[in-house]
């Protein structure tokens, strides 16, 4: 909420200064987001009168006036077209700075001399636009500086009112908050009660008066058609960033700053018969005044005349019964409506404006007499008028009332940590305009209605802790018992997974978890992927339901960047049919080491990705051997360079080169290699249970065999595991080879084992009897033919 | 064999000796002056036939020979190895500067040191990090936390939805929910992870991440809520940073604060990064609302608690002193390798 420091000071009798004040309210609770001067810098504008107004002999547009600063006469061209002789105008001198640093001089404008300048509001800044210069009333002192005579040493505080708090939207409100946070006195507005003039009036139905528990009404008729709206209260609208519409429009919009009641002006004329605060019937519409017309639903609060709805109630007017130039009787509406109405009315529509701001929040059930006789006398002023009799309808029972809340001393000692005393405790509701009686337990308050925040004991303690300062609060340590978490093996697993993929230069990325439907398609067009309702844009409309699109992104974003070899990994969920899913994922592209001296550089492939894979199952703590790498068909990956990854029967990742026909779509070049981990399925993290060492030599053999080019070396090394029984120790693959000498469809692989026996030396023939079996069962399984056994 | 012949032997040996430069010829030269087919092991041999009065004098003058060329050939030894290895230590050195070979080393995310950084301090004080879904229904991440579906608080945060009504949730509060509906109090509990929003400008991005920390006993209070905050902040800037605690609204929490840090960059007194108020928003507490507690079954009477909540990106940008929240999740390489080396 913006408004006026003069306006808040009116009201407050402190002369504390703007920036203790501020501070006061953002400590308070009430944030000051913001402190600007109402208008830029300008000089030496003083009002003036314009005494002569001739034609410019030499140009149409022109005038030539005779102007009286207060001290001289002198002569002024003037373009304006709303000049005349007698107005009071804002005048810059020779010499004069305007907002924007033109500096005023004596000047010849078509032969003329002018010496000196009259202004308009957008000269000055006080207006975005204007039709001519500033007409100032016609009582105002010539010679007085503008800036003195407008009030313009003057400040827009912007505060940030937080949802709880409808009742500081206001002027009123505002200094009354002020009052007891400073405790200050609070000068009251005097708003007399007006004797009507004539007795027309518009009778009231509530049908719902849950919704609308209190409507006040008057009618006014036979106003000025030409009055305008006085220059004190356009500048008090404009320093509230409200502007300047209609004078009877304006009047409304002040009421509620002034007080906060949001109040509506129907054209008289424009209504049919009775008023009826009504439920929308089916198939009702309306045009509003924004220019949108809407179908009513039939839980939708509306003010209807004979005819239909003429406003949405509390939210805003109808076109058709607004006030207009033309308009000479009015009917004035000012009226309480629940917070739970006008937020269902303004969630349904989509609709919001300063009115259902405060109703939202909550107005004092007991202003809108007063609000209306504010404004009765407001209209008066300004634009004449025969007033006529209030309408009143009121629910009691359905009223919010002046609630009664207990606080108790001990529970607020409990809350705060601290003994606020008792006498402080009731300074504070005094201040607040709570009426507090001490009883034994603590204290009965009596809440006032327009505070909506506050129905519990809890809401009371906030009070006083807020305005007794939390600063005054010193921080303490809390004493509490001490207990351990445990730490679970499983947890332990995925910081030994990141930890280990940094070492190896992965670098940790983190993406949104929303993507563009088109590319989860491109990645996985068998999932269907959630669907948000309100994205926030095409570009992030599904779940992701992988995390490869969302690397592979980074990959095009660093690649546009000129960086190539991309290192990445993200951890994260995943959503596949309404179930998330925590998953790690890497992607590697370009070399497989960084540019150096005495390495020939190579690009990554299957394989040198597939090692930093084990790496990472190695990290469950099983064996190698516990998992599978078998074929998979994926429609974004290469199908002969494609696996999931297999924990026994569990599938707990996959992995394979980017499918070029992707790769091309996606405009990425060279071999990108993808993985994805469920580490949830990998987390039986097993601990190792130390086996004692034998503690006899080792004998290493190698075996070199010629097998069919098809046979998976898994294969091989798992019929060498069952020959090998208790003696095999290890097994590693150090040769594998196709090409010059070998026959067309076989390869050669050669592998290293290493025997050792637990009790005792092995004997040579021992151990070339075992290579000989080793080779029989290849041969007898997988036919394979011997290269050399050494 | 004479004295001139033994004298002879010698000059010979040791003229021979002295001369060999390798380890070959030296060997060659033990060969020929003390091998058993030597001159020398010959006259040893040989003494045998000399008449026995003879023999002691003749021998004693052949072994002085036979020391004196075995002390030349260990000598020349020694010599010819230190030759050896100085030469093996000239040919074997390297520049030293030269770059090692190696793999580098990669980085966590910012956001993932923030976030390992602050579980270390809670769990220093026995705090449990607990984690809950990112999809949500409404009750958990709004009706519970005393947001029911017509309050006016709803607006505060624009909400992503899915077709049947669940929603991302928009803060770590959910969870919290979900904790204490399954675990009696005490608690003591953060929770870390991802939230998202409506919202993309400089200071916003849709998907962002949020820690929240709350604790469930009977002698809860705010004293103790400022006294813990200052501690995790200090903890956590590793330096005696000032708190300012302003009042503010939160419909979970009652009494409720937002707390500032003075501004680090400017000792709070105005810049650019903290808009010229000397302070900086880092997070949101209070004390849990009755309400709250009526929602999950928690006897509000014996039981106080207070809840916060802090933006990691935000603890990130301004502990790294990064301008630009979206930079976070473009994943630029060499942005995240300025990282290289950070451990938390």
């Amino acid at each position: 909420m913006k408004l006026s420091e003069l306006w808040l000071r009116e009201r407050i009798g402190s002369h504390i200064k703007l920036a203790d004040l501020c501070q006061k309210l953002t400590l308070s609770g009430l944030e000051v987001e913001s402190i600007s001067p109402v208008v830029n810098h300008f000089s030496d504008i003083v009002v003036a009168e314009v005494l002569t107004v001739e034609p410019h002999p030499e140009a149409d547009r022109l005038q030539v006036c005779t102007v009286f600063d207060g001290d001289i006469t002198v002569s002024v061209v003037c373009g304006a077209k709303n000049v005349f002789a007698g107005m009071k105008a804002a005048f810059a001198k020779v010499g004069a700075v305007l907002p924007d640093g033109m500096k005023i001089r004596k000047a010849k404008l078509r032969g003329v001399v002018s010496e000196g300048m009259l202004c308009s509001a957008s000269e000055l800044e006080l207006a975005e636009k204007s039709d001519g210069l500033i007409i100032l009333p016609h009582d105002a002192p010539v010679g007085t500086s503008l800036r003195e005579y407008m009030q313009l040493d003057d400040h827009v505080i912007e505060i940030l009112i937080t949802p709880n708090r409808g009742d500081c939207l206001s002027v009123d409100g505002l200094a009354q908050e002020i009052s007891a946070l400073i405790s200050c006195t609070l000068s009251s507005l005097m708003i007399p009660e007006i004797t009507p003039t004539q007795n027309h009036m518009l009778s009231v139905v509530v049908n719902e008066p849950d919704s609308c528990p209190r409507y006040v009404g008057r009618i006014i008729r036979q106003i000025n058609v030409a009055a305008v709206t006085p220059l004190w209260l356009q500048e008090r609208l404009r320093r509230s960033g409200l502007h300047t519409i209609h004078p009877i429009v304006d009047v409304m919009n002040y009421v509620m700053l002034e007080l906060g009641q949001p109040m509506h002006a129907f054209d008289l004329a424009k209504l049919s018969g009775d008023i009826c605060v009504r439920h929308a019937r089916s198939n009702e519409k309306i045009a509003l005044l924004d220019g949108r017309e809407v179908t009513l639903n039939t839980n939708t609060l509306v003010i209807a005349d004979q005819i239909g709805p003429q406003a949405i109630a509390g939210v805003m007017g109808g076109q058709f019964s607004a006030v207009t130039a033309d308009t000479q009787d009015i009917f004035l509406e000012s009226a309480f409506f629940q917070p739970q109405t006008i937020i269902a009315a303004v969630q349904n529509y989509q609709i919001a404006s300063e009115s259902s701001h405060r109703f939202e929040r909550g107005v004092d059930p007991y202003i809108q007499k007063i609000a209306i006789e504010r404004a009765t006398q407001l209209i008066l002023e300004i634009a004449g008028g025969e007033v006529c009799p209030m309408v009143e309808v009121q629910y009691d029972a359905q009223l919010p009332t002046h609630k009664k809340i207990i606080l108790r001393s001990a529970r607020l000692t409990k809350i705060i940590g601290l003994s606020i005393s008792s006498e402080t405790v009731f300074d504070i509701f005094t201040r607040l305009g709570f009426t507090a009686r001490v009883i034994e337990a603590g204290w009965e308050v009596q809440v006032p209605a327009r505070r909506f925040d506050i129905k519990l004991e809890i809401d009371l303690i906030e009070e006083i802790i807020r305005v007794y300062g939390y600063e005054k609060i010193s921080p303490t340590s809390i004493v509490a018992h001490l207990q351990t978490n445990r730490l679970f093996e499983s947890s332990q697993l995925f910081s030994a997974i990141v930890a280990t993929l940094v070492a190896k230069n992965y670098h940790e990325v983190i993406t949104y978890s929303f993507i563009d439907k088109k590319i989860q398609n491109l990645f996985d067009a068998t999932l269907s992927p959630l669907e948000l309702v309100n994205p926030m844009s095409s570009e992030m409309n599904v779940m992701r339901t992988s995390l490869w699109p969302g690397l592979i992104q980074v990959l095009q974003y660093n690649c546009n960047r000129q960086q190539t070899d991309v290192r990445i990994f993200e951890s994260g969920n995943c959503f596949r049919q309404s179930t998330e899913q925590f998953v790690l994922a890497g992607l590697v592209a370009g070399s497989v080491l960084p540019l150096q001296w005495g390495v020939a550089e190579r690009s990554v492939d299957f394989f040198d990705v597939k090692g930093d894979i084990e790496n990472l199952l190695l990290l469950s703590g099983q064996s190698l051997a516990d998992f599978s790498f078998q074929p998979l068909d994926h429609s974004a990956l290469h199908p002969g360079q494609a696996a999931s990854i297999y924990l026994g029967k569990h599938c707990v990742g996959r992995f394979g080169l980017l499918h070029p026909n992707l790769a091309k779509l996606l405009d990425l070049k060279g071999n990108i290699y993808l993985y994805e981990l469920d580490v949830a399925l990998l987390q039986k993290r097993v601990l190792p249970q130390m086996k004692e060492l034998s503690k006899f030599p080792t004998v290493q053999r190698d075996i070199a065999i010629l097998v069919d080019k098809s046979i998976p070396v898994e294969q091989i090394q798992a019929t060498i595991f069952a020959v090998g029984g208790e003696l095999l120790q290890s097994l590693t693959l150090f040769d594998v080879y196709q090409g010059a000498g070998i026959p067309l469809n076989k390869k050669s692989m050669a592998f290293s084992l290493m025997l050792q026996h637990v009790a005792r030396t092995l004997t040579d023939d021992e151990v070339d009897n075992f290579m000989q079996n080793v080779y029989s069962v290849l041969q007898n399984v997988h036919a394979a033919e011997l290269r050399s056994m050494t | 064999m004479t004295h001139m012949d033994l004298d002879l032997i010698l000059q010979q040996a040791i003229d021979e000796i002295t001369a060999a430069s390798d380890l070959k010829t030296l060997n060659d030269a033990r060969v020929t002056w003390l091998g058993k087919k030597s001159q020398i092991i010959a006259a040893l041999k040989s003494l045998g036939q000399l008449p026995a009065d003879e023999r002691p004098l003749a021998g004693e003058k052949i072994n002085l020979v036979r020391q004196k060329v075995q002390a030349l050939l260990e000598e020349r030894l020694a010599e010819l190895n230190a030759q050896k290895i100085a030469e093996q230590l000239i040919s074997e050195s390297v520049d030293i500067t030269l770059p090692g070979r190696c793999q580098k080393i990669g980085t966590l995310h910012p956001v993932t040191l923030t976030r390992n950084r602050i579980e270390k301090i809670f769990m220093q004080m026995g705090f449990a990090s607990v984690t809950g879904p990112e999809i949500e229904d409404d009750f958990h991440n709004f009706t519970a936390l005393n947001v029911p579906p017509l309050h006016p608080a709803r607006a505060m945060q624009d909400t992503f939805y899915f077709a049947d009504g669940s929603l991302l949730r928009s803060q770590m509060s959910p969870v919290q929910i979900r904790v204490m509906k399954q675990t009696p109090p005490p608690l003591r509990i953060i929770a870390m992870g991802r939230v998202y929003r409506r919202d993309f400008d400089l200071t916003h991005t849709p998907m962002f991440h949020q820690i929240e920390g709350l604790m469930i006993d009977e002698n809860i209070n705010f004293s103790g809520l400022k006294g813990i905050l200052t501690q995790f902040l200090q903890a956590f800037f590793s330096k005696d940073v000032t708190l300012r605690f302003r009042a503010s609204y939160f419909p979970f929490t009652e009494p409720s604060a937002e707390v500032d840090v003075a501004c680090q960059s400017c000792e709070a007194k105005g810049c650019r990064i903290c808009k010229y108020t000397g302070w900086l928003e880092v997070l949101g507490c209070g004390m849990v609302h009755p309400e709250v507690f009526h929602q999950v079954g928690i006897d509000s009477e014996r039981y106080t608690g207070w809840a916060f909540g802090a933006g990691l990106d935000r603890l990130t940008m301004l502990r790294y002193g990064l301008t630009d929240l979206r930079a976070l999740f473009e994943n630029d390489l060499r942005l995240l390798q300025q990282f290289s080396g950070v451990i938390e």
